[in-house]
């Protein structure tokens, strides 16, 4: 058929009036597959082969997988806000706490027989996953237990001790450490044993029983303890230990820090275990040079996912079993195994493949340093502000670090900033 | 056919009011063609244009987490970002990077559309390589720019030290992360604003040139008294959809140094402020009120930039026209 204007306006107008037909005769779905069960998970949040299995033993639920590259949480606010295409099951960060105002847009979990299993995992991380109203909002995918990672070549060259053991015992306090690290320091000049101060600051936060709100949402972020923390870091700051990378505030994306994995000049950091990754593929020449123990100051936790059931799920018991079955125990240790994201189920903590030596850390299995840190960690609750107090203190520090700021004068900065947001917020 | 008899109408109004009511009616419907035909771009100007921005003024009265109900609170949201030292500083960023880029911008583009109009080799190669980076991914040219910033191991660390200068932190250090960002906005327009001076220099008549050699200019003052005053259209054109991108710098300052800016929010841009507000800290009712400062800080350079363009021409070029 050759196109004139005639046959093309005809067939344009003929689509236009379908399209018309077609909206008018359906609105869009509130789900995002109806019929189906469909999954919203962030890229490397699960294990796909665990994923897969998933598919195929609940065909007959149809469970649908979607893996969403970046921006998941834009994307469900964007489908909860406009009540259309919403994921049946959806995979929310360790920012669950700014979803509980909205749980109306959730299935509470206890509902549907979550209480059955809450033994299996750890209970601060099940308490992360549930509103101070007892709204159980998220099942536990994974958590991130904080340890100490140093070279054990260098500290052993230096005549240090190096053994994980004897690390740990060395520097069992945050003093202790900053103490080592003097000494240290003069053993091997231009080499840093801390990050940055966000770190020092984040993870002695981290370790405490309680954060910036207590459970009946009235801010406590004024008491001592965060000015304890803060002094900390700038302690270790003063006294010349800590490396200040730029771009070390975005995990992840330090080239500097690379770098300094590589050429050994940073000798120790505390993270989350969830850096393993990332430093086995950043620094690949360090094989078998690494060690982790205790972090100072104790166990503490950075990151974590949970999944959730959205209200207008059409079967949230099938979509709940499929939820219980992908982050069962056994599955929490295969999906450890395969994508690394560490068991939130202590029972996977002893599951024999877990605990196999590792040649990057010198045969260490360094589960039990993690799975000791995972248990010890103390249940505080997160506020939806949180994130955004911290990343304020997080942010004076580094003024204080690399540009030299007043230290005095960040600390005023700081807690007046975190005061207007919280006005701004309508909390105080 | 009907389409000539319809425009002879147009052409020839008459009065409406003098036509019987029912005779006025049918003329209205005699102009429906022509509102359907250029109603696509309406409608979606309306969809997608108008309802988001009034949308945002509705948002800007409300605190709303992106999810449940939103709560009214009149101007405070405006209150907050009259107050914040933040917002204020994220001007001031903006526009001393877009001064920081678009100067040696300019200046770079200018000398190159002058290479690309000589008569060199390789012409049409030299044209497409200096566009490529206009349509390379900027989070890939990130990579790479925060490799050669780098302190540690950069390229441009490694280069001063051969000339004996210690190394810089660029990315810790506030100028450094304005001058990386600069960098990086300089080298991917400065192709394509080349390619724009380009048209412009090729649109000058050969005889201009030939009028000043036959005065005896030289090729500086043929430059300064004949190129760039009959550039200037292009120039202004030119500095114009630089500041209305210079405005909106995002994406350069994101992957560089983050979301929060980096240290001393050196690179918090006033996009990359209401990005982190709106959607970072789940406070779009924040995030609507920074954007409707943003628009107020672009009406004053749209103003002043219609001023630019609306002088009257004094200083017409000598001896030429």
């Amino acid at each position: 058929m050759t196109l004139t204007r005639r046959t093309f306006l005809a067939a344009a107008g003929g689509a236009a009036g379908l399209a018309t037909l077609g909206t008018a005769g359906c609105a869009s779905p509130t789900t995002a597959n109806p019929g189906a069960l469909t999954l919203w998970y962030s890229k490397d949040g699960l294990s796909t082969n665990v994923v897969d299995d998933a598919i195929g033993r609940f065909a007959d639920d149809k469970f649908r997988v979607s893996i969403i590259g970046d921006g998941l949480k834009h994307r469900l606010l964007a489908a909860m806000s406009g009540n259309a295409y919403v994921p049946d099951i959806a995979m929310l960060g360790d920012d669950i706490a700014s979803y509980f105002q909205d749980s109306d847009q959730f299935v509470d979990l206890n509902t549907l027989g979550a209480a059955d299993v809450k033994d299996e995992y750890l209970p601060w991380k099940w308490q992360a996953g549930t509103s101070p109203s007892g709204f159980m909002m998220g099942f536990p995918i994974d958590i991130g237990p904080s340890a100490l990672y140093y070279r054990h070549d260098l500290f052993k060259q230096a005549g240090f001790p190096s053994e994980p053991d004897d690390v740990a015992t060395v520097v069992s306090t945050w003093d202790a450490y900053f103490e080592f690290g003097v000494e240290l320091q003069k053993a091997l000049p231009g080499r840093y044993l801390i990050t940055d101060t966000k770190t020092v600051f984040t993870y002695s936060m981290a370790q405490l029983p309680q954060k910036y709100f207590d459970r009946q949402d009235s801010y406590i972020g004024d008491g001592p303890h965060v000015r304890e923390a803060w002094d900390r870091a700038l302690d270790a700051y003063r006294r010349g230990l800590t490396a200040g990378y730029a771009g070390s505030q975005n995990p992840g994306d330090s080239v500097d820090r690379h770098a300094a994995w590589n050429t050994g000049k940073e000798l120790s950091f505390v993270n989350a275990s969830w850096i393993t990754g990332e430093l086995k593929q950043s620094a690949p020449g360090t094989a078998g040079k690494w060690r982790v123990c205790r972090s100072p100051g104790g166990a503490g936790n950075q990151g974590g996912s949970f999944l959730s059931i959205t209200k207008n799920c059409p079967r949230p018991q099938a979509a709940f079993d499929i939820i219980a079955w992908l982050l069962s125990p056994e599955n929490q240790a295969r999906t450890f195994l395969d994508a690394g994201l560490f068991p939130s189920s202590p029972s996977a903590f002893t599951d024999p493949r877990l605990l196999e030596p590792e040649p990057f850390f010198g045969g260490q299995v360094t589960m039990n340093v993690f799975g000791k840190s995972a248990s010890d960690v103390k249940p505080a609750y997160f506020s939806p502000y949180d994130i955004a107090i911290s990343d304020t203190y997080t942010d004076e520090l580094t003024n204080v670090e690399l540009v030299g700021k007043d230290p005095g004068q960040a600390w005023n900065d700081a807690r007046r900033t975190v005061t207007r947001l919280l006005q701004r917020k309508g909390v105080i | 056919m009907a389409v000539t008899d319809a425009v002879d109408t147009v052409d020839a109004p008459t009065a409406p009011a003098a036509l019987p009511p029912s005779a006025a009616r049918r003329r209205r419907w005699r102009y429906l063609p022509y509102y359907l035909a250029i109603s696509p771009f309406f409608i979606l100007f309306a969809i997608f244009g108008a309802y988001p921005i009034f949308y945002s003024l509705f948002l800007a009265l409300h605190r709303w987490d992106g999810v449940g109900p939103k709560q009214w609170v009149g101007l405070e949201n405006f209150a907050f970002l009259f107050t914040d030292d933040t917002f204020w500083n994220s001007i001031l960023t903006t526009l001393v990077i877009w001064v920081m880029s678009t100067i040696p911008m300019t200046v770079l583009a200018i000398l190159i559309a002058l290479g690309l109009n000589s008569s060199i080799r390789f012409q049409g190669l030299y044209r497409v390589a200096y566009f490529v980076p206009n349509v390379t991914s900027v989070v890939a040219a990130s990579l790479v720019f925060s490799s050669i910033f780098s302190g540690e191991f950069g390229i441009l660390n490694w280069l001063l030290g051969l000339v004996g200068v210690d190394p810089v932190q660029w990315l810790s250090n506030p100028w450094g992360i304005k001058i990386a960002i600069s960098a990086m906005i300089i080298w991917r327009w400065v192709g394509y604003n080349a390619i724009i001076f380009l048209a412009g220099l090729q649109a000058i008549p050969g005889d201009v040139y030939e009028a000043a050699k036959v005065d005896g200019a030289g090729p500086f003052r043929t430059f300064f008294s004949v190129t760039l005053p009959l550039l200037r259209p292009v120039l202004l054109f030119s500095v114009v959809m630089s500041a209305i991108g210079g405005l909106q710098i995002f994406t350069e300052s994101q992957v560089l140094v983050g979301n929060r800016g980096g240290p001393d929010e050196a690179g918090l841009t006033m996009v990359l402020y209401f990005y982190n507000e709106a959607f970072i800290n789940n406070d779009f009712g924040y995030g609507a009120a920074i954007s409707w400062g943003i628009f107020l800080v672009v009406v004053i350079f749209a103003i002043i930039n219609w001023r630019l363009i609306q002088r009257p021409r004094r200083d017409t070029p000598k001896g030429v026209s």
